[in-house]
């Protein structure tokens, strides 16, 4: 077989823009780790909340996990693609525009959010938060990104595309996709939408792409980057191509079907649960496959962990996707699902995922890159083996206090006694003995944030040693791979970026189409005779408040059908209670009990107290004070639009509720103020947003001829 | 009311449709790439990371 080709060009890598991701990445973890730490102390320590409404625990954690998935672990990422795909491909990026379009764009989009979410404009989506304008600011920049990263392919002088490349593909695709249908909104304003989709519709597209965010975001990039960083840090091949080439494939095609594992025994169909918990456990196969190709690509060179400390990172890295992927099938079976679900060890599995894995594998390929890119050595290897052994240190803190906390306070919930009582009826029981956990969480998070600090230093002090002049140097490279003769289907197949990227769209088609399609036609599920009415036009503006608030960041609205949880809540939920819910709020964490049914549980006046201070109904809650509400009037003036979008989306509302809606909640509002003021609160409420808060509250399971 | 939803799901050909697609796919990947044949392009494949000359 003849390889090599005749012709040897010289040509320059854009080197610049991978050094700009760099830096980003270096900054927006910063930011993801400080939020993050904030929020755990907050747990912990809940006045820290400050009585701030822009930093209270239910708009910060958006603002966390945002920061660390799509400003972190996604400028890593672009970092690491531009690198490493140039030199794959043998060829410059396709567009120094295009490339600074993306930097720029991405940057400002991070902005935006770091802007919007502190003021509470917000989809009430996990991960999917960000409002309609910078939706669409996400989709153009990915496309430009997709273009620039395609048309490279095109121009590139290796024909054989290597394994990295391919995750990149599916990445790049799969995300847009994702991305693309989970965010089709109406607006209502310019910073309000309201999701097309409703109740389980909505759940199931929602966590379709919650769950691929983690698969084709934060797992098969940082794969592609494994492929390529690892071997060239241990300067040995991967451990065995066949094997990454079937781990591709088989991630690609079982990751997509997972999404449901994160909706078990909620009212989705038991066929979609059970399909979400088998994909979900057969991913343990490629999963570990990948992990294994991972640490034996350094068979043979173990000894490099004493000259090249910073291969310790990739060796732990990978050791924590390997116990991520571990859980996360674990977790996906129903039995031990519904213990860990909506507890802590939730938080537990996705922080040694994300710290471990994403965290760990971003800080070795950035030591890696920071010295070549410069032209110069890492200031301090001592430096770097403290900034690991201190994150190590952190993550295993953080981890072991979450598993210890999710199942301590999961076995609380379900116990009950002989009498077939609950054992811990009081919620709050079951958190304050946790609470000592959140502050060895904090403690393990400050951990990992001081040993980033030492790497902050130490790259810092190593860009400023480096040579100041900083020439570009080109590099010799000859075409290859395209003078092969007598080539199998299989061999052409590998060759082709275009088809091999529409075999990569097919293969997350199919899984995509199978599982979302069935929850299109939502009235086979819906007995008529359980219809729920509409929320009323001042209840929608209290849901509103409830999203803008983030509430459902640790409240759930979904009760299991478990006998401890009907115990304590009420019987289970079902479809026909959320079928009206653009966005359904059925929570993914219970830091604080399930709202589900909390309608007429409590009077008005225990809401209005409890949102203002919530010590004075709960002694030991944990819960922020929201002061606010009692003096930010409600907006009751845009309701006729709401309403409007709303019945746009499906939800039946009358015409002259829909003309005269700000009056219809005016109305509803003087009855709940007067209510509220008859026993003791203070006078003239019936404007504030507390009290649509509380007529959403109350009208929490109330709907409808089945209650 | 998750039994009723599975008695009025109709579509259960469509998960037996994907599982054989993925089942005879899976299968596929897996003789393509453990072909004898194919050994000497792995072997020129996973070179390319450590060829770049950096």
């Amino acid at each position: 077989m003849k390889t090599t080709g005749n012709l040897i060009e010289k040509i320059f890598y854009d080197d610049d823009i991978v050094k700009k991701f760099t830096l980003a990445t270096m900054v927006w973890a910063g930011a993801a780790f400080l939020f993050g730490l904030i929020a755990a102390l907050q747990l912990a320590y809940w006045p820290l909340n400050a009585n701030l409404e822009w930093i209270t625990f239910g708009r910060l954690r958006p603002l966390h996990t945002n920061a660390a998935i799509f400003a972190f672990a996604g400028n890593a990422i672009f970092a690491g693609i531009y690198h490493s795909s140039q030199r794959l491909l043998k060829t410059r990026m396709f567009s120094d525009l295009l490339s600074k379009m993306h930097f720029w764009g991405w940057q400002l989009i991070i902005v935006a959010a770091a802007i919007t979410l502190p003021l509470g404009y917000s989809h009430g989506k996990e991960y999917a938060e960000l409002e309609w304008p910078i939706d669409i600011a996400i989709a153009v920049v990915w496309v430009i990104f997709g273009l620039n990263f395609f048309m490279t392919i095109r121009q590139r002088r290796e024909k054989h595309m290597y394994v990295a490349i391919w995750f990149y593909i599916a990445t790049i695709i799969t995300v847009a996709v994702l991305h693309i249908v989970n965010s089709i909104a109406i607006p209502v304003s310019f910073l309000h939408s309201y999701p097309v989709y409703a109740g389980i519709q909505d759940a199931l597209v929602q966590w379709w792409y919650g769950h691929n965010a983690v698969a084709f975001f934060l797992t098969t990039p940082f794969l592609g980057l494994m492929y390529y960083y690892v071997p060239k840090a241990a300067n040995r091949p991967v451990y065995s191509y066949r094997l990454s080439i079937v781990h591709f494939w088989a991630l690609v095609f079982i990751y997509i079907w997972a999404g449901p594992h994160h909706l078990l025994y909620t009212s989705m169909p038991e066929w979609a649960q059970t399909l979400g918990m088998i994909f979900s456990v057969m991913l343990w196969a490629p999963s570990w496959g990948g992990m294994i190709n991972g640490l034996l690509t350094l068979k043979g060179s173990w000894h490099l962990l004493k000259t090249e400390p910073l291969i310790k990172f990739f060796v732990a890295a990978i050791t924590f996707y390997g116990m991520s992927t571990f859980e996360g099938p674990l977790l996906s079976i129903k039995s031990v699902n519904s213990l860990g679900h909506y507890t802590d060890w939730i938080i537990g599995h996705v922080h040694s995922g994300a710290l471990g894995w994403n965290g760990f594998l971003g800080f070795g390929m950035i030591y890696f890159l920071v010295p070549r890119l410069w032209k110069t050595q890492l200031y301090s290897k001592k430096l770097l083996e403290n900034h690991f052994w201190l994150g190590l240190t952190g993550i295993l803190l953080y981890y072991i206090s979450m598993v210890v906390a999710g199942i301590t306070q999961g076995l609380m919930w379900r116990a009950i006694d002989g009498q077939g009582n609950l054992v811990y009826p009081d919620f709050v029981e079951t958190v304050i003995r946790i609470v000592p956990l959140y502050w060895v969480r904090a403690l393990g998070g400050l951990l990992f944030l001081i040993g980033f600090i030492l790497m902050c230093y130490n790259i810092y002090k190593t860009i400023q040693l480096a040579p100041k002049a900083q020439e570009d140097k080109a590099v010799e490279v000859a075409r290859s791979g395209y003078d092969e003769v007598g080539g199998t289907a299989h061999r052409k197949l590998e060759g082709m970026g275009f088809l091999f990227s529409v075999l990569a769209f097919l293969a997350i088609a199919v899984g995509s189409i199978i599982e979302i399609y069935p929850t299109l036609s939502l009235h086979k599920y819906v007995r008529p005779d359980s219809i729920t009415d509409p929320y009323t036009p001042l209840e929608l503006a209290g849901r509103d408040v409830y999203v803008k608030e983030g509430c459902y960041v640790c409240h759930s609205q979904q009760i299991r059908p478990i006998a401890a949880e009907v115990l304590r809540y009420g019987k289970p939920s079902t479809i026909e209670e959320s079928m009206y819910d653009h966005p359904f709020q059925w929570g993914s964490k219970r830091t604080g009990p399930d709202l589900a049914r909390v309608g007429k549980k409590y009077p008005n006046l225990w809401h209005y107290s409890h949102m203002v201070d919530p010590r004075a109904v709960t002694p030991k809650s944990i819960m922020p004070s929201y002061p606010w509400l009692a003096e930010k009037d409600a907006d009751f003036l845009s309701l006729r639009k709401k309403l409007s979008v709303m019945k746009m989306v499906g939800v039946p509302y009358a015409d002259d509720v829909v003309a005269n809606a700000d009056i219809h909640a005016q109305k509803q509002a003087q009855q709940i103020a007067a209510d509220l003021e008859a026993n003791g609160s203070p006078k003239g409420l019936e404007k504030k947003e507390i009290v649509a808060l509380i007529a959403y509250l109350q009208a929490l399971g109330q709907k409808g001829k089945a209650q | 009311m998750k039994q009723e939803g599975l008695k009025y799901f109709t579509d259960t050909h469509l998960t037996g449709m994907g599982l054989l697609i993925f089942f005879i796919f899976f299968v596929g990947v897996l003789f393509w790439v453990y072909r004898k044949s194919s050994t000497e392009i792995y072997h020129k494949m996973e070179q390319i990371p450590l060829q770049d000359g950096e």
